[in-house]
């Protein structure tokens, strides 16, 4: 059998691994986990197949589905078009999913009615599969509705839990509002355009921009936004990241944002073909950037572990965003970097978050603590993770943030734009603070005093800890060996995402893309360099710079009088003496507390903004939808 | 469907009216779904109109009734059930050389029931399939419903 057909061998043994859970998994976990494991494992094998042909040797995969080819240059069929993109991202989810059913062995023991959970995680699997595989938008519209009921589903599958259902109403609201407007830019390409197809879609919009189409553009990026969890959208992600099993909290921030990222990358680079358009890399930075930014902060401020990891979660697809939205090749190699990366390091640092729930039964930071000693491989997978996500030089989340900030940078140097110099200033200023954040975890949950609740606690099983040991190796791998990958998987990636007519022709015929009148965006490989001496040099110029004005604008506030538990409140005082009880936990939930407490002004500004009311959330949907438009109208024609 | 002496109804009028309605609901649900690929409708519709039948027994007799006489749970199994011979049926043309969903399965005349060939039985399938699920969602649903009416009889 030709490889052609693994693709969608791949996607339909998800949904019949899911169906065969639902049929026969009642009263039959042992059925049930054992179908996962294989149905994922068989799946990572046919995509790891497609890979050779796809990425490395360059070919494109179009399947027609039923024979459907295309008459007289129309597409009437539904069809799988797999380019080393697709096939990038597919690599991604198989490897997030087989991890994810691993884990769930152990720790779905203490859950009744798995089969749902298995029925609906194949479900939700296949479906982002589909997604990232097909070249119909249709199609895509479908996958993502399943994408987004079984996320639903899931989210609530705790029902009993603190939170759950409402979680799972807010994702479902939120959720479904972004389905809707996709589905409404969809139809309003079809209506324009009277195809489906994105490779005819491409070429009929690349030199056809009508109100319509641009409409359906602003109705599009919105509704992906929405998926992407990028942040006006992004209340219901912290929500069902926290309260759902952590298992699939992997898969969320693993899969199923990069699914929205996946679409965004497909729909203005291949489908509009706009990302040489100034106004369009302003806009998709802009998101990304504050994306990073309120994600960060936001995380600074919990006091619950996966409710923190959601929010650098969301925060990291920030970084990915700012950089597909540069434009540039290192740009888009940088913004697929990260994607990986973040799937690495932060499906790792939630499957850690999943082993403290597991071993000690809580998240709240401020219950936990001194761990390192009870489960010490857990706290090196976690460091592992923890250095990745903040930006260690051996690890992985080094190289891939030092893209973003040479891809910004250059961007900024080559058109003088100080826009983007401030974009780059913003990318570090975040990732310091994510090592902020990060410290303060480590500090609440792995070091530090234990509580006497805990002092029972014991490491989790091997089939727990294998997927964190698999994702720590490759957090270092892939971060000592980023030549190794940039030369294999990112180029041939980056490659496909900027010249389209490759994916036209494929699909269509060849030389349809010529005569529509697309054009290859050419490009130089993307070179990147870590150890230039120049710019360590310069770096250190700028934190010595920091250093000194934070010393000199401090100078106030020396010899001011102490703040001690008499003339503050009470819950900046944890860390002066003075107090009645002659044990005092430090909590490292408030590690940051004079941070905290400098911007208060901000951080209860956020506080207003996330009310968990849902209409609010519904508001900033409908808000941030006008806002993409009348920036559109204004700069797309 | 087995009836036992001493169930409570409503109201006669709206038993007799869902009894007489209840096997024409079914039938036209069946045809559709039996015609579907060479006739307007298919395995959707008629999957629909079929579980439309939950709903008169429901109007007719209550929800206890409805939910004693339909096993939920073997619609459940029959739901997957649907969906696995779907897919089974589109892999038959991977596994035949052509593509996924191709057409393998050609026979009967032109206007016949099995003209259609994979399509005909993909949308039997469809068809299984939308009963079973439309009809355990509205058995949910009306669960949810009634719950409020049977506190109120027992009153």
């Amino acid at each position: 059998m030709s490889y052609v057909h693994f693709p969608v061998i791949a996607v339909m043994s998800l949904f019949l691994g899911a169906f065969v859970c639902a049929i026969f998994g009642k009263n039959h976990d042992k059925l049930c986990k054992a179908v996962g494991v294989l149905d994922a494992a068989w799946v990572f094998a046919l995509i790891a197949l497609i890979v050779k042909p796809v990425v490395f040797d360059g070919e494109i995969i179009s399947y027609w589905m039923g024979n459907w080819s295309p008459i007289k240059g129309w597409a009437i069929g539904i069809g799988y078009e797999i380019d080393a993109l697709g096939a990038f991202f597919a690599l991604i989810v198989v490897f997030t999913v087989l991890m994810s059913v691993i884990y769930s062995i152990r720790y779905m023991d203490r859950d009744d009615d798995i089969y749902n959970y298995y029925t609906l995680l194949l479900m939700m699997s296949g479906s982002v599969l589909g997604l990232v595989l097909t070249g119909d938008v249709f199609n895509m519209f479908i996958m993502i509705e399943i994408m987004t009921f079984t996320a639903v589903g899931l989210t609530c599958f705790r029902n009993r839990s603190f939170g759950a259902l409402e979680a799972g109403f807010k994702y479902l609201v939120i959720g479904s509002m972004g389905s809707s407007m996709t589905l409404l830019g969809i139809a309003l390409l079809y209506a324009q355009c009277h195809t489906l197809n994105m490779a005819q879609l491409a070429s009929i919009l690349v030199n056809n921009t009508t109100p319509t189409s641009v409409l359906a553009l602003a109705l599009m990026f919105t509704g992906l936004g929405v998926k992407a969890y990028i942040v006006p959208f992004h209340m219901p992600a912290a929500d069902s990241y926290a309260v759902a099993p952590t298992s699939v909290s992997m898969v969320f921030s693993g899969m199923v944002n990069k699914a929205g990222v996946y679409a965004i990358i497909r729909l203005v680079y291949i489908l509009f073909n706009t990302m040489d358009k100034g106004s369009m890399q302003v806009l998709l930075t802009a998101f990304g950037a504050v994306t990073m930014f309120v994600g960060v902060t936001m995380a600074l401020a919990q006091h619950d572990f996966k409710r923190l990891l959601a929010f650098h979660s969301i925060s990291q697809i920030g970084y990915v965003i700012t950089a597909i939205g540069l434009g540039s090749a290192l740009g888009v190699t940088a913004g697929l970097f990260h994607a990986l990366n973040h799937t690495l390091f932060k499906g790792l640092l939630f499957l850690c978050a999943g082993a403290v729930l597991y071993a000690t039964g809580t998240t709240n930071l401020d219950k936990l603590g001194g761990l390192s000693k009870k489960m010490p491989k857990t706290t090196i997978c976690f460091l592992v993770g923890a250095f990745s996500i903040a930006g260690m030089p051996p690890f992985n989340g080094f190289a891939s943030k030092w893209m973003v900030y040479q891809a910004a940078f250059e961007k900024a140097v080559e058109g003088g734009h100080i826009y983007f110099a401030f974009i780059t200033v913003v990318a570090v200023v975040v990732s310091v603070m994510t090592l902020a954040s990060f410290i303060k975890v480590t500090q609440a949950v792995f070091f530090g005093q234990c509580p006497i609740e805990l002092q029972k606690t014991e490491e989790v099983p091997f089939s727990m800890r294998l997927p964190m040991w698999i994702m720590s190796a490759l957090c270092l791998l892939v971060g000592v060996f980023y030549d190794f990958v940039n030369k294999w998987f990112l180029a041939p990636a980056t490659n496909a995402v900027l010249n389209a007519t490759n994916y036209i022709d494929k699909m269509m015929g060849n030389g349809y893309a010529a005569a529509a009148g697309v054009e290859n965006i050419q490009v130089a490989p993307a070179a990147f360099s870590f150890w230039n001496p120049l710019t360590w040099l310069v770096l250190f110029v700028v934190v010595f710079a920091a250093v000194a004005i934070v010393i000199l604008t401090g100078k106030k506030s020396r010899g001011a009088v102490l703040e001690t538990a008499e003339n503050v409140d009470g819950k900046y005082a944890t860390f002066f003496g003075g107090e009645a009880s002659p044990f005092s936990h430090v909590s490292g939930s408030d590690l940051f507390w004079g941070f905290k407490k400098d911007w208060k002004g901000y951080f209860s500004f956020m506080d207003n903004l996330h009310s968990g009311i849902v209409n609010d959330y519904a508001l900033w949907v409908v808000v941030a939808l006008a806002i993409v438009t009348v920036w559109f109208n204004v700069f797309m024609k | 469907m087995k009836m036992k002496d001493g169930i409570k109804t409503k109201n006669i009028i709206v038993k007799c009216g869902a009894d007489s309605m209840l096997p024409f609901a079914i039938i036209f649900g069946m045809v559709v779904i039996l015609f579907g690929s060479v006739s307007p409708g298919g395995g959707f519709q008629g999957g629909v109109c079929v579980a439309a039948a939950a709903i008169m027994i429901y109007l007719g007799y209550g929800t206890k009734t409805a939910k004693e006489a339909i096993n939920m749970e073997c619609i459940r199994v029959n739901e997957g059930i649907g969906a696995v011979i779907y897919v089974v049926l589109a892999l038959i043309a991977v596994f035949m050389g052509a593509n996924f969903c191709f057409n393998t399965l050609k026979f009967g005349q032109i206007g016949d029931m099995l003209a259609g060939g994979t399509i005909t039985f993909m949308s039997y399938a469809v068809g299984y399939k939308v009963l079973t699920g439309v009809g355990f969602l509205l058995l949910m649903m009306l669960g949810m419903l009634g719950a409020n009416d049977e506190e109120e009889e027992e009153e």
